[in-house]
């Protein structure tokens, strides 16, 4: 198993999630939450004054998927969240040592 | 989880089983008592209910709670063995009991931290035992509460108080607890305690209510086989034919409780001592001639007809909405009672103007709740009862529809966000906002696409109750765009220069623009309490600042060119002006300005002086000239006139055509006629050419006053091909705006286009300027920066 962390744009989340829906991936973690990589920050001009804004809002989904459909899921992420310009985001994944489904402690893949 | 085939119980038989149940419950409890406790204590306890158990309103899972009653302590060691083997045989059989020692002494005092315990005993009555101690106690209860009723109410209002904020004190969830919520049966239980607490109040009868609840309640217990008493989408599916239909007559019986309930609040606070009710009394100096403040409530001083006075009644609604008190009970119930007479007599007149004074309020929310609750809101605008109790159920809303629009209105009176607040302040007709947002929502439930639904609404209801034209394009256009804004943040990318443009476009000015951010900023607060998170107010302003960036953009980039629909002197007057012109005047003020456009041709320069709403505004029509705004300010300074809007555009024949609106602090032109005539005449003189304004101005005095807004300049000249962009905020004076224009003109600068606000005590200035047809390079720049920020710090040019 493996879970993949994957941060993009605000505007692209329901793109995203519809790509998902469509390859059966419909369950996931999605968090607001604000960053930067190389993207640093933008200037925005209020009043005629120039601000520097350094965490640019991103949403982070999460999801746990079986590692045979690692590289389709994440080939899916990859050309649905894209749009060419800088602070398209990251993908991050990693091994998942055991998953578990709290109500029947049912263990393994069948728990995702 | 339930069967389909499960429905209601009438009333009636849903009363017999909870009554049925309490029964049940008492004899077991006496069984017991008589198999482990009577054998140890022939006299001197008596077992009791308590609570519900004691008001016979067992629900099938309700817990149960029975006092053993002592004439005198008892050791525990004593007790400990057969009270446990009672308990035992009860939890058994089932039952969840919860139980309590107390001697009638104890049963007679008043624990600060334990009002409930003299709460359930208004509740108690006798099931086993000694029926000796239970009569000493029936003796002592009255007497103690006649002494102690009073605080305990205080302490029952104050523990009702924490509970009802829990749920934001509002009865229009979608998911209510129908035990917890206002309106709900605790809110019942309030009512009635009171009235058995306090005298002076009697609570209302509310057996209508109960008996819709009562069959629902037991329902939800039986569905969720335990004390469950949350009233789920699913198990409104699952007891309704018809689950919105049901929950609209919840929301309506939930009224009456919560009605009922706040009465009972308000008579207890008002039985607290008297020092600190004088404390809440600072408010009674509001109170006027026909209006009194008491105890944070208002009175009408004459015992006029409210029906046949609907001027009254709406001078009512102003004083609440300027003040945020709401009004008596008693008041309450009269406007309620002649809500329809009331709206009737109203109606022969056109609404609107009424209507807009409470609205311009900074409190009007509290006037918008007062007229829904009394079903005056309904009574005028029949669009607003379609949305009363309406359920849309969407796994996101808290509320109902009607709910949602009167939070949305309240979260714009103490906006926590001072980004948002502060554009409130600046916000250009808060009557039209806060319409919007009563019927931004009323084409719910109709079936059809909302927002365009509401908009044609918001349409039709303008007409008819007498709102101006371009008030009436205002409101529907804020309605039919009230998800603009969340679908910009949402869905398009905010970087892309296209997205702004789209945004630009659709809304038209930068006074729509803040209007609906703050319209869009309500909406999402009031879809539940957590849903404005500060994540999503960055993307709410970055999506204004984009937005308004591109409108003082297109300021000066675009332009009007071959306008048709008009004739041709109209025509040649538009070509050339900014498009901005065109959204924010009428087809008639077109034809108007051609017309002085054309008188000035002709004389060199043409002027209009009106007043209107309080202020006064001046349009003038002149072939450009440099300094010529700068004149116009001036001159209007040298009157003591206080600038608050202005807008200079030039169209492509070389006409400029100046707008400025001012106050009049001194009322010189008001109380002097003539001196109308002289301003005239002075403003043509120095357009002309024709007299120095320098030296008109040469006497005023520069303001001494220590700054409290920082000025801040910005350049910018990507902004437009031709010009530079520059902005001012500062701190506004009189004569701020000569001194600005001056100092350009002095520097050399031609100003091209020019839009002057003040909002609260700030004003905010764009100008577009040139140097000899040019852009301003980075020397003039810092000349001219300088120059600025010494105009706005000394006052002195």
């Amino acid at each position: 198993m493996k879970k993949i962390e994957a941060i993009i744009q605000p505007h692209k989340l329901e793109e995203v999630k519809e790509a998902l829906k469509t390859i059966g991936i419909d369950g996931m973690t999605i968090s607001e939450v604000r960053g930067h990589g190389r993207q640093k920050g933008h200037k925005e001009v209020y009043r005629g004054m120039e601000y520097q804004v350094d965490l640019l809002p991103k949403i982070k989904l999460e999801m746990v998927v079986p590692s045979d459909r690692l590289d389709e899921v994440v080939n899916t992420l990859v050309s649905s969240a894209r749009t060419g310009k800088i602070g398209d985001g990251k993908i991050f994944v990693f091994d998942v040592a055991e998953a578990i489904r709290i109500r029947n402690d049912e263990r393994g893949e069948s728990a995702l | 989880m339930c069967p389909e085939t499960w429905r209601l119980l009438p009333a009636e038989a849903a009363e017999r089983r909870i009554a049925q149940r309490s029964e049940a419950a008492g004899g077991m409890v006496a069984d017991a008592f008589a198999r482990h406790l009577a054998p140890v204590f022939s006299n001197g306890v008596a077992a009791l209910a308590v609570g519900g158990f004691g008001r016979r309103e067992l629900f099938p899972h309700s817990d149960i709670d029975v006092m053993l009653l002592t004439r005198q302590e008892i050791s525990s060691t004593k007790l400990k063995e057969p009270a446990g083997r009672f308990m035992q045989e009860l939890w058994d059989t089932g039952l969840r009991l919860s139980h309590s020692v107390h001697t009638v002494d104890e049963c007679c005092q008043v624990y600060d931290h334990n009002v409930e315990l003299s709460i359930s005993l208004l509740d108690q009555r006798f099931l086993a035992g000694d029926s000796a101690v239970h009569a000493e106690l029936e003796t002592e209860l009255p007497r103690f509460y006649r002494m102690h009723g009073r605080s305990i109410a205080r302490q029952l209002a104050k523990l009702s108080g924490l509970r009802r904020a829990k749920f934001h004190n509002s009865i229009y969830h979608l998911e209510p607890n129908i035990k917890e919520t206002p309106g709900g049966f605790r809110d019942m239980q309030v009512a009635q305690w009171m009235s058995r607490l306090l005298p002076a109040y009697s609570a209302p009868d509310l057996k209508a209510p109960w008996a819709f609840l009562a069959p629902i309640r037991v329902f939800l217990h039986e569905a969720s086989k335990r004390d469950d008493n949350l009233l789920s989408f699913e198990l409104q599916d699952a007891m309704a034919g018809q689950p919105a239909e049901m929950m609209r007559s919840y929301y309506r019986h939930a009224r009456t409780v919560a009605v009922a309930a706040d009465q009972a609040l308000l008579s207890a606070e008002e039985s607290q001592p008297s020092l600190i009710r004088q404390l809440r009394e600072w408010r009674s100096r509001l109170s006027n001639s026909e209006f009194t403040v008491s105890r944070d409530r208002v009175f009408l001083r004459a015992a006029g007809q409210l029906s046949s006075e609907p001027d009254l009644v709406f001078r009512l609604l102003e004083f609440v909405a300027r003040h945020g008190i709401d009004v008596s009970p008693d008041l309450e119930r009269r406007l309620a009672s002649a809500s329809d007479e009331i709206a009737k007599a109203a109606l022969t007149k056109p609404l609107w103007p009424l209507l807009e004074t409470v609205l311009s309020q900074p409190k009007s929310s509290v006037a918008v709740r007062l007229m829904h609750r009394t079903g005056l809101l309904g009574a005028l605008i029949p669009e607003w009862a379609r949305i009363d109790c309406l359920v849309v159920r969407d796994y996101y809303h808290r509320y109902t529809v009607d709910e949602h629009t009167l939070v949305a209105m309240e979260v714009l009176e103490s906006i926590p966000d001072k980004r948002f607040a502060d554009l409130m302040q600046e916000v250009d007709g808060s009557a039209l906002l806060r319409a919007a947002i009563l019927l931004h929502d009323t084409g719910k439930g109709s079936g059809r696409e909302h927002s365009s639904e509401s908009e044609r609404i918001a349409a039709a209801l303008g007409k008819r109750i007498g709102m101006p034209q371009h008030d009436i394009d205002r409101v529907r256009q804020l309605v039919a765009l009230h998800l603009e804004l969340s679908s910009t943040m949402n869905t398009r990318d905010m970087d892309d220069g296209r997205t702004a443009r789209i945004l630009a476009d659709r809304v038209g000015t930068v006074e729509q623009l803040k209007a609906l951010t703050l319209l869009t900023f309500a909406d999402i607060s009031a879809v539940n309490p957590t849903a404005m998170t500060s994540w999503r107010g960055d993307q709410l302003w970055r999506a204004y600042v984009i937005g308004r960036e591109e409108l003082t953009r297109e300021l000066e980039t675009e332009r009007i060119h071959d306008f048709h629909g008009a004739d041709t002197r109209v025509a040649r007057f538009l070509e050339g002006l900014p498009g901005r012109y065109l959204r924010t005047h009428s087809g008639e003020e077109f034809a108007g300005h051609a017309a002085l456009a054309e008188l000035a041709e002709e004389k060199g320069v043409a002027l209009d002086l009106v007043r209107s709403n309080g202020y006064w505004r001046v349009v003038v029509a002149a072939p450009d000239r440099p300094g010529l705004f700068a004149s116009i300010a001036g001159a209007l300074s040298a009157f003591g006139m206080n600038i608050l809007k202005a807008e200079a555009f030039a169209n492509s024949n070389g006409h400029i055509l100046d707008t400025f609106t001012f106050g009049d602090p001194l009322r010189t032109l008001e109380l002097n006629p003539s001196e109308t005539d002289r301003l005239r005449d002075t403003i043509a003189r120095v357009v002309l050419g024709k007299q120095d304004v320098r030296k008109l101005i040469a006497s005023r005095r520069s303001s001494a006053k220590p700054r409290r807004v920082e000025a801040r300049i910005g350049f910018n000249n990507d902004a437009s091909q031709s010009a530079t962009l520059v902005e001012i905020v500062a701190e506004d004076r009189p004569g701020l705006v000569y001194d600005l224009a001056s100092t350009m003109s002095n520097a050399g600068c031609d100003i091209v286009v020019v839009l002057i606000d003040t909002e609260a005590s700030k004003a905010l200035d764009v100008f577009y300027v040139t140097a000899k047809g040019a852009k301003l390079d980075a020397a003039r720049q810092a000349s001219l920066r300088s120059a600025l920020m010494e105009a706005c710090s000394t006052g002195r040019v």
